[in-house]
């Protein structure tokens, strides 16, 4: 868990936000399917944009992703989001980013898994 | 936290907003939501909502933090509106460029739920004091209007010099009462108790209308400070408040001018069949002057001699008659021409009173 690799989801995020709002478990689950849905178009929109090399267009999608997913504890696919952002910022999209959209799908799909696992978790308990 | 608070949450990220509006309500803060600076504006802008701080996302599309705070501090109707900025650290730079804006205060993201409740708190109280002092702004001036309407309705009702004295600053210590050499005069009616029993109440009230303007123009021209109006007997002094070292001149100036006017006025009243004479008594000594009455009814007036002795040269005399008392006649004897009438026996005086008719004043 070092700063260039951070893990897929740190949980401890979602139990710190769980007790901010008094422990409202249904309130989480629900932020995190927000999360979900609203990511899932997020990405579209940030992959779109690095296939197309568009700098600009990629700024905001991966600026809204970066945000939401520091919320929720999704700490890997945030950095990812937070370097797209700052690329997309500098105006240069560099010759690597297809290989860089393709690892961030693999990260959207990890934390999306990691997410309804803890979702699941809590409804075992 | 006070409830009843509004704060905008501003926020492109669904899932930001969500946390951020369900951790203000649980601070018992009432929460509106916007998803970019356009829909933050058009919130701010509505009328109808009252908007304690703003929360507000710095990257956003379609106007985003740093372009929707210019917008704000650029509209005077809003720009009082404390706004948090809300960012990652990575925005820095544009959060310290926001500040310089106006911004009141910054919340880094991921946003810890104490740090917002105390910088929330603090920019609410500071929303609430600055209410307070704009509230305190519109009721002074409230009290001001107030105080000018009262002041103008007072000019209706009083003397002017009166009225104005009451709103001077040291009014107060005159109106408590003082002693002062004046120059009062009466003005009556002869014939005006007959005329009242006989005349329609309109025709009454006609003529009185009538009598009053005349009365009151010469008074307002000649300085002269309106003690009462009681039906046709009229009490002018002079010398107070405003002192006036000519002030037994104006007044014999002024029974003159009232006493031309009343000429054509009584003409016209002699025709429909009154016969009115109008007639003066002025008399010069020291009075005591102040509030006199009661609680719920006090008049500016004068007390003394002086008073009677007016009042009673008023009563003694004839139709076109200005009686000057003694030492009113010494007073302007190079001034006016007077014919002496003797001595005049007064109720309540025990020595009879010398007084004189004025026949006509030289001319200024």
């Amino acid at each position: 868990m070092t700063e260039s690799n951070p893990q897929v989801l740190n949980e401890a995020v979602l139990e710190e936000l769980e007790a901010s709002v008094q422990g409202d478990r249904a309130f989480i689950v629900d932020l995190i399917e927000t999360y979900l849905a609203d990511g899932a178009s997020h990405m579209v929109d940030v992959v779109a944009a690095m296939t197309a090399g568009d700098a600009s267009a990629l700024v905001r999608p991966a600026h809204t992703l970066k945000s939401s997913s520091a919320t929720v504890g999704a700490e890997r696919l945030a950095a990812m989001a937070r370097r797209l952002e700052a690329a997309g910022r500098s105006g240069v999209i560099e010759a690597g980013l297809g290989d860089e959209a393709a690892r961030l799908d693999v990260a959207w799909d990890e934390a999306a898994d990691a997410l309804r696992g803890w979702i699941r978790r809590g409804e075992d308990t | 936290m006070k409830g009843g608070r509004i704060v905008l949450v501003v926020d492109d990220s669904r899932v930001n907003r969500l946390v951020l509006a369900r951790q203000l309500s649980g601070m018992g803060v009432e929460v509106m939501e916007a998803e970019n600076g356009r829909e933050a504006l058009d919130v701010l802008r509505d009328h109808t909502v009252a908007i304690d701080t703003v929360l507000l996302d710095v990257v956003m599309p379609e106007l985003d933090g740093y372009e929707t705070l210019a917008a704000m501090k650029a509209d005077d109707a809003i720009r009082h509106i404390p706004v948090i900025m809300v960012s990652g650290v990575e925005e820095l730079e544009s959060v310290i460029r926001c500040i310089e804006l106006g911004a009141t205060d910054y919340l880094p993201k991921p946003i810890n739920p104490r740090i917002l409740a105390a910088r929330l708190n603090a920019s609410l109280i500071a929303k609430q004091l600055r209410d307070l002092e704009l509230e305190h702004i519109e009721q002074q001036r409230l009290l001001t209007t107030t105080i000018e309407r009262q002041r103008l309705e007072l000019s209706r009702f009083l003397s002017p010099q009166i009225a104005s004295l009451i709103s001077s600053p040291d009014g107060e210590l005159m109106l408590a009462g003082h002693r002062r050499l004046i120059t009062v005069a009466f003005c009556d009616l002869r014939g005006f108790t007959t005329f009242a029993e006989q005349a329609d109440p309109e025709e009454l009230f006609g003529v009185l209308g009538e009598y009053h303007r005349m009365m009151g123009d010469a008074i307002v021209e000649h300085g002269g400070t309106l003690e009462h109006f009681a039906g046709d007997g009229v009490m002018i002094f002079f010398n107070d408040p405003v002192t006036q070292d000519d002030h037994v001149e104006r007044a014999v100036r002024m029974a003159v001018a009232m006493r031309e006017r009343f000429a054509p006025i009584a003409a016209g009243w002699r025709k429909r069949g009154y016969e009115l004479g109008f007639g003066v008594g002025i008399a010069v000594g020291y009075a005591t002057l102040g509030r006199i009455g009661f609680e719920g009814r006090y008049d500016y007036g004068a007390i003394g001699n002086v008073v009677i002795l007016a009042s009673r040269l008023s009563s003694q005399a004839g139709a076109n008659q200005i009686l000057l008392s003694q030492r009113a006649v010494g007073m302007v004897e190079d001034l006016v021409e007077v014919e002496s009438i003797g001595d005049l026996e007064i109720k309540g005086l025990s020595r009879p009173v010398s007084a004189s008719n004025v026949v006509g004043a030289a001319n200024r």
